[in-house]
């Protein structure tokens, strides 16, 4: 189906493509390396996301850790997962999924935003917990990764051009 | 006004004829259920008066206190910026520049933009001259986060909560209300600038 989209003069989807995959490719370190190491009166400890997650969660706040559980680690999986069965419904270019994968495009569009919460929440924990040898927050090398996951999935679905899911239906008009 | 205003689906691409809209109205696409524009409940210049609002609340949200901390004597205040500032004291410069973008810099772009979008409607300036400018909204309405800022606040606060005596202060709240100034002015705002002045346009296929 890449003749009437080609002929519609739409965007092409590889560069949608590359960024979703490169997204997905940082999310590794994101995931493995720490985010934040803590400091508190001699005890040291390094979290990744997911521990800093079980953290919160260990501490009682299960309310917040379901929150940071879901901005920052499946909202990125289903992210890249939902630009994936986009580019492929594009490809096949099913016009009775039009509607459905639409909805989707939207849907991605509108939850992206909210795993920025770990990147903020590094941040602000780093100005504010500085006391010292009593307690000092220092961000760690995988919120970087995350961030650059995070603006990579942003950036594929601000590349994705949902016209094309459209295609075949605007071919068919005069 | 001359030829018929037109207005595009941000995501299907199909396009309609604008009619103005009743306020509470909201108009659908067709073909993909999209919401095309909506009449605001709170009048025509909601979208101004909003930005504008968002734009005033912006100058104490970044100037007075945002959170203070204390522990065991030692009190800590901390303004919207502190966290940009030790991210880039601490080398994370890309980091920093991303946290003052999205959580900053971007958002008080988007309230001058739409601020400058709507006055240009509201003085009947030529329409032709809007369209860069709604472009120019939308692509920042992307990075614009301040709301999302505000939740990870309220994360820490609660993850600090048993560690430091942490309270908010007035920059917060000025920061609270600037987001919410945003979004209001952000769901009233024209999906497309050809809509007719004052009002929002969209419905009926050509």
């Amino acid at each position: 189906m890449s003749r009437p989209v080609a002929r519609l003069g739409l965007r092409s989807n590889s560069t949608a493509a590359a960024l979703a995959l490169a997204a997905a490719a940082m999310l590794v370190p994101a995931n493995l390396l720490p985010v934040l190491s803590t400091e508190s009166s001699g005890s040291d400890r390094s979290d990744t996301i997911f521990s800093g997650c079980v953290e919160l969660w260990k501490q009682g706040l299960w309310a917040i850790a379901l929150v940071v559980f879901t901005a920052s680690i499946l909202i990125p999986v289903l992210k890249i997962a939902g630009l994936c069965l986009l580019l492929l419904g594009a490809r096949r270019g099913d016009p009775g999924q039009s509607r459905r994968l639409t909805r989707v495009y939207a849907a991605l569009d509108f939850i992206g935003r909210w795993s920025m919460l770990d990147v903020f929440l590094a941040a602000f924990l780093t100005g504010l917990v500085q006391f010292g040898e009593f307690s000092t927050v220092t961000p760690r090398s995988g919120i970087v990764a995350f961030a650059a996951a995070v603006v990579l999935t942003v950036l594929a679905t601000q590349a994705f051009d949902p016209r094309v899911l459209w295609a075949a239906d605007t071919e068919s008009q005069p | 006004m001359g030829e018929t205003p037109s207005l595009t689906c941000r995501l299907c691409g199909a396009e309609y004829r604008a009619v103005v809209l009743e306020p509470g109205e909201r108009a659908l696409c067709v073909r993909c259920d999209t919401v095309l524009a909506q009449g605001s409940r709170l009048g025509p210049d909601t979208a101004l008066v909003f930005s504008l609002t968002g734009l005033i609340l912006a100058l104490p949200a970044s100037l007075l206190t945002f959170v203070s901390a204390g522990k065991l004597g030692a009190e800590r205040l901390s303004s919207l910026f502190t966290g940009v500032a030790s991210l880039w004291g601490g080398g994370m410069r890309s980091l920093a520049v991303l946290v003052l973008l999205c959580g900053g810099l971007i958002p008080l772009a988007l309230l001058a933009t739409l601020a400058a979008v709507h006055a240009q409607a509201r003085l009947g300036w030529p329409k032709a001259d809007l369209r860069p400018l709604v472009r120019f909204a939308h692509a920042l309405g992307h990075w614009a986060i301040p709301e999302v800022q505000v939740l990870a606040v309220l994360v820490a606060l609660m993850k600090l909560g048993s560690v430091v005596d942490v309270r908010l202060g007035p920059g917060f709240w000025c920061y609270c209300a600037m987001a919410l100034s945003l979004l209001i002015a952000e769901r009233s705002f024209d999906f497309d600038s050809s809509a007719p002045a004052g009002g929002s346009g969209a419905a009926t296929k050509p």
